[in-house]
């Protein structure tokens, strides 16, 4: 079964559907903060609306930390969006029996209500869901299996590469109670695919970048095609009329 | 307190490629049955765009006859869209039977997943009903638009059949099409010279009172008036059913 | 060392579950008192509310994650003798399954408790000593343990995480998966080949996972009566 999948280098055009993304990856490298936060209309009145929902006191709390703590939420809620698309959609169409298809039942309501939840919390500041390609992986049976592995496995060191970088206590309590989730995930998965559910005693986190990276050579997601804002000239149908 | 944290980033491919080959029978396919991926009665249709050019098989086999081939633009240069009824896993190959806009009307063939995007469902049908001469929007079963008709005269007819909306087109000037007109993936069997390839389109009109009636050629034209009200409500890729 | 109390540990639903169901209520009750600014914690999303613990007072510092350090050697103490001892008591043999998940995870807590040793130093307290009054010597009674233990300990650690200074977090947060690994793991094995109906009973129980405070994990442990000294 071919996956259409390669290694690639770093590209963010593919996953970055309307820039967010690679604004907020500026935002945590905190190279192009007061031009993000600009954009991101957190200045001024903004901020404090943030803030609060984030249950900081914009008093005491830099303004760096509610937009890096934005920027790892919607990184968070992107990879949720992947999932949760990618479960759904299998649940739909892949021939799928037996305790797999609990597995995926069962994974895609708690990945559909973690997209419910992350969007609770960042409300207007959510990134848009994107367009996704699954490319056969919802379809077939094994490839689904195989694709759900890589998938839980690299969703468990997205958020343990974040939390050390969270700054509100009650987003770190949250994303530590969805980190130990997938990894239960992780362990179901391999273990029904006749893999190791805990192959080491220490689980390593990877970086937004390394995650990044990874997903964008999946190409699973899409970007979206630009509306049509014609610059030339609309042709005339060739329609019978 | 460290711990041993850096080693290489992760290889999707790889840790793929990895798990592919130890994965075992113990995630069994299910016998093959085609999977719908319209179903009518459920009123929910899905297409693809064609990402690849790609020849429509008789049967989903590498050295099945090509029935047509598809390619990745229409005439009109939107993105080929096709209608897709079932897909079937064959020696662990994905393929799908779509609906082609070739002649004969009807003409179905097989195509590989691989050659098309991610699939969009839709809920919406436009039903045209040639002998009363009327167009009906359904959205999952419900009428929610309707309107009079003009379709093709009895010497180049509106073909029967099952279609879809496969592209719209605004902006542009030539009044015979009225302010928008919508492609499909139906064909002429009559104007087969017509440059373009003679696809029967839905648009509007600058000679409405002409309506209804049979007076085009082939194409589907309604009020300017009732194309933008279908516009709101239909988006591209919705099936076309003309009866 | 906390008092031993007596519990039956043979109950499947015993005191653990009941401590893990405590602390969401008491949680949630909590959260809706407070206020949003200065140190209130209030989440629009309805399932974070339920999921989160108390948040507890006092910044994070080298000498507090010492005394989070050593809870989580104890308890990661608790779970490498237990291991150790089903695995040497021979009561696993008659199933592969079983002996070859206590011996990776025996393995796998061994590694958790080297590790802290040697994050704490002369800091570390001292290794506890344990009766575990006979759920290492029979396999069924081996396996419902493992749950509680496995579950405790992801609720413990999760409890922990934001007290903790960033570069133990790093740490934790390594040894958390795991944990949480091993639970679906043990759960996978005790529903078996007809797979469980209750929601409750699978890999992965709940959308989130419960935390627990330093507080109830003693008070539940101490109740358990697997420490005597």
């Amino acid at each position: 079964m071919e996956n259409n999948v390669k290694t690639g280098t770093l590209s963010l055009d593919v996953l970055d559907v309307d820039g967010a993304i690679r604004e907020t990856a500026a935002a945590v490298a905190g190279d192009t903060r007061a031009r993000f936060l600009a954009k991101a209309g957190l200045l001024g009145g903004g901020l404090v609306g943030s803030s609060a929902l984030l249950g900081l006191n914009p008093a005491t709390a830099g303004a760096q930390s509610a937009t890096r703590d934005i920027a790892i939420l919607n990184y968070a809620l992107t990879l949720e969006y992947l999932e949760a698309a990618f479960y759904t959609e299998a649940e739909e169409m892949a021939p799928l029996s037996g305790e797999l298809a609990l597995f995926t039942r069962v994974v895609a309501k708690h990945e559909r209500d973690h997209v419910k939840a992350l969007k609770a919390v960042l409300g207007s500041k959510a990134v848009k869901r994107p367009r996704f390609n699954f490319r056969g992986t919802t379809e077939d049976a094994a490839a689904f299996a195989a694709t759900a592995q890589v998938l839980e496995d690299t969703g468990v060191a997205a958020y343990k590469g974040q939390a050390p970088r969270i700054k509100s206590n009650a987003i770190l309590a949250a994303a530590l109670a969805i980190h130990t989730v997938e990894a239960r995930h992780a362990s179901w998965i391999r273990d029904i695919n006749g893999e190791d559910p805990a192959p080491t005693a220490f689980d390593e986190a990877l970086s937004m970048r390394e995650v990044l990276e990874a997903v964008a050579a999946t190409r699973f997601i899409v970007a979206p095609r630009r509306r049509r804002r014609r610059r030339r000239p609309q042709q005339t149908p060739t329609f019978t009329g | 307190m460290k711990v041993v944290l850096r080693r290489g980033g992760l290889t999707v491919a790889a840790a793929l490629a990895a798990v592919l080959a130890s994965v075992t029978p113990a995630v069994a396919q299910e016998a093959q049955e085609d999977f719908q991926l319209s179903r009518p009665s459920e009123h929910m249709w899905r297409w693809a765009f064609v990402e690849r050019a790609t020849g429509a098989r008789a049967y989903p086999a590498e050295d099945a006859p090509v029935v047509a081939g598809v390619r990745t633009r229409t005439p009109e240069r939107t993105r080929e869209m096709l209608p897709l009824l079932e897909r079937r896993s064959v020696d662990g190959q994905l393929w799908v039977r779509a609906r082609l806009p070739v002649l004969p009307n009807g003409t179905t063939g097989w195509v590989r997943r691989d050659r098309l995007s991610g699939y969009t469902t839709v809920r919406t049908h436009l039903i045209v009903d040639r002998a009363r001469f009327t167009a009906r929007l359904e959205r999952k079963g419900r009428t929610v638009f309707r309107a009079r008709i003009g379709i093709g005269e009895r010497r180049w007819p509106t073909p029967r059949g099952s279609f879809m909306v496969r592209n719209r087109l605004a902006g542009f000037n030539d009044p015979v099409y009225g302010v928008l007109a919508f492609g499909t993936t139906a064909r002429s069997a009559t104007l087969t010279d017509w440059p373009g390839g003679g696809f029967i389109g839905i648009h509007g009109t600058s000679r409405p009172e002409i309506l209804p009636g049979r007076v085009s050629h082939g194409c589907i034209r309604m009020r300017n008036a009732d194309i933008l009200r279908l516009d709101r409500r239909m988006p591209v890729g919705t099936p076309v059913s003309v009866r | 060392m906390s008092e031993p109390l007596t519990l039956d540990l043979l109950d499947k639903d015993g005191a653990i579950r009941e401590a893990l169901d405590e602390g969401m209520q008491s949680t949630r009750a909590q959260l809706f008192r407070r206020s949003i600014i200065g140190g209130g914690t209030f989440l629009a999303g309805g399932l974070l509310i339920g999921g989160l613990p108390k948040i507890a007072l006092g910044a994070p510092s080298a000498k507090q994650d010492v005394e989070i350090l050593n809870f989580a050697l104890l308890l990661e103490y608790l779970e490498s003798e237990f291991y150790i001892r089903a695995v040497d008591s021979g009561a696993l043999n008659g199933d592969a399954r079983l002996l070859g998940f206590a011996r990776t995870v025996r393995d796998h807590e061994v590694a958790h408790v080297n590790f802290l040793l040697s994050a704490l130093g002369d800091a570390a307290n001292p290794k506890p000593t344990f009766d575990f009054k006979g759920t290492t010597e029979d396999a069924s009674m081996f396996r419902a343990t493992a749950i509680v233990l496995e579950d405790t300990g992801v609720a413990a650690y999760n409890g922990q995480g934001p007290r903790l200074t960033k570069g133990t977090l790093a740490a934790a947060a390594q040894i958390v998966s795991v944990e949480a690994r091993h639970a679906a793991w043990i759960r996978r094995i005790v529903a078996g080949p007809g797979y469980p109906n209750r929601p409750g009973d699978y890999p992965a129980p709940a959308v989130l996972d419960k935390a627990l405070t330093k507080a109830q994990v003693e008070a539940a442990v101490g109740r358990t009566g697997f420490i005597t000294g």
